[in-house]
């Protein structure tokens, strides 16, 4: 695993805001850093909307907060000094099975990815056993790679 | 899902209301109804004609929980004319609300469409409550239900007229025997990326015939998580304490007895703080392994169970001692 090759997993929250801000710090006038700002797309739950119509809003209306987030992040890390064709986005569709954190692992893997960042939420211990956390799941089964977790 | 049919006229139905020999007193039948959305409105003596067949009105359905009744109404007791058949129409019901579980709350909704997707999933599944579902003349979702010849399982435990010395090493191995049935029928959804949505112990029917157990009412719909079967392992696990304890056990009943081992929090629910699954702490020869498998639930627990066959995986051998005692 080449450890500089760096794979940000993102959403478009401010978690994951702060792991590119600091990313963009550690990575700034590193030599020869590549790195992916991967967005994993999971639709929203087809069955907490009234209608067909009111899930595809909210389908557009994500997709449109990351590609919002996506552009936003790169300039962050070209900001930092990073070259432009150092930086690349990317986007990977996923269902409810293999998990977000799997898929991640699974292109981390396949990328050959030797450092993964991600944002961390900071949930309880009740939201962890009710709604999981990727984070944890990153921590515990990434293999061959350093996983920086950023609070 | 069958489009209904269109409305017939009024004097054939009630010319079937006529025909039809009612086992309750119905002095006159009131509107007919093709189009549910007004469930309100809907009331005993009216005629739901749906996907073909009518249903007389009996009453609206309700929910009987901690000794309390709400009434439900979009949920109707019918009976279906064509056949006389009993019958339990769900109507579509729009409602979103916020579902809490201890201090966490969980916006929900209720989804007709994923009731209708697992009840074709399940047709012919004894392990659920059956049904169909059809279109309304405005496109509700209607659910057609045949009743679930059962009890509810809590209820029938409770009633067991033993010590828990004897229900644990007497009825109990049989009971958590259909129980890893149920829990593998939850993992028959899983697998085909649905949830039950709402497991609880008053969603689990024993049948009279057969004495398996049947799952009811599955139309909670939630955001999808990174845990996505989270919910109903919560609700497994609930249930596997009740069964286990012979019902709940709680910090408040325990603190009258003196001489009775120290509870801490560290015994109790990770949701309820306030519930005991250290069950082995109450009864001593409920076995280590079951108890471990119980302690997954508890306060202090750091590892959870994220699929059904994590839990079967601890589950199935604890059946297999307790048989061989």
């Amino acid at each position: 695993m080449d450890f500089k090759k760096v794979l940000i997993s993102v959403d478009a929250s401010a978690n994951a805001g702060r792991a590119v801000d600091y990313a963009a710090a550690m990575l700034a006038g590193v030599t020869d850093v590549r790195v992916t700002l991967l967005y994993i797309e999971r639709a929203p739950g087809r069955d907490r909307f009234e209608s067909e119509e009111a899930w595809l809003g909210q389908c557009q209306l994500d997709h449109e907060r990351v590609f919002d987030f996506l552009k936003e992040a790169r300039g962050m890390l070209l900001a930092a000094g990073l070259p432009k064709d150092a930086v690349t986005e990317r986007t990977e569709r996923c269902s409810t099975e293999p998990s977000i954190a799997q898929t991640i692992l699974d292109i981390q893997q396949t990328g050959g990815y030797g450092t993964l960042v991600v944002g961390r939420r900071g949930i309880t211990k009740g939201e962890e056993f009710l709604f999981g956390s990727v984070s944890t799941k990153l921590v515990r089964d990434a293999r061959n790679c350093a996983v920086w977790v950023v609070q | 899902m069958p489009e209904s049919v269109p409305l017939p006229e009024n004097e054939s139905v009630r010319a079937l209301v006529k025909r039809f020999n009612s086992p309750v007193s119905i002095h006159s039948y009131g509107e007919v109804y093709s189009d549910t959305t007004e469930f309100m409105n809907i009331t005993y003596g009216d005629v739901i004609a749906v996907g073909g067949r009518h249903f007389l009105v009996l009453g609206d359905e309700r929910e009987r929980r901690f000794g309390m009744e709400d009434p439900k109404f979009w949920v109707k007791r019918c009976l279906e004319l064509e056949t006389g058949g009993y019958r339990i129409l769900k109507l579509e019901f729009q409602e979103g609300f916020d579902q809490h579980i201890g201090p966490l709350t969980i916006p929900c909704r209720r989804s007709a469409a994923k009731e209708a997707r697992i009840l074709r999933l399940v047709a012919g599944d004894g392990r659920f409550m059956q049904g169909e579902s059809f279109h309304d003349a405005r496109g509700n979702v209607v659910r057609v239900l045949q009743r679930v010849d059962g009890r509810r399982l809590d209820l029938n435990v409770e009633d067991i007229r033993a010590n828990h010395r004897t229900y644990f090493h007497e009825i109990y191995p049989d009971i958590l025997e259909r129980f890893i049935r149920a829990c593998r029928a939850i993992h028959f959804l899983h697998e085909h990326g649905e949830t039950h949505g709402d497991i609880r112990r008053d969603h689990l029917y024993e049948l009279h015939d057969t004495g398996e157990y049947c799952w009811i009412d599955f139309d909670y719909g939630y955001e999808a998580t990174e845990n996505p079967f989270g919910l109903d392992l919560f609700g497994l696990g609930n249930i596997l304490c009740f069964i286990t304890g012979k019902g709940v056990h709680t910090t408040q009943d325990r603190a009258r007895d003196e001489d009775g081992p120290l509870i801490t929090e560290a015994d109790c629910a990770l949701f309820f703080r306030h519930r005991i699954v250290n069950l082995r702490k109450l009864f001593p020869y409920v076995p280590e392994a079951l108890n471990r498998v119980l302690m997954h639930y508890s306060a202090e627990s750091e590892v959870y169970y994220e699929t059904v066959p994590e839990l079967l995986a601890d589950l199935e051998p604890c059946l297999e001692v307790l048989r061989r005692k």
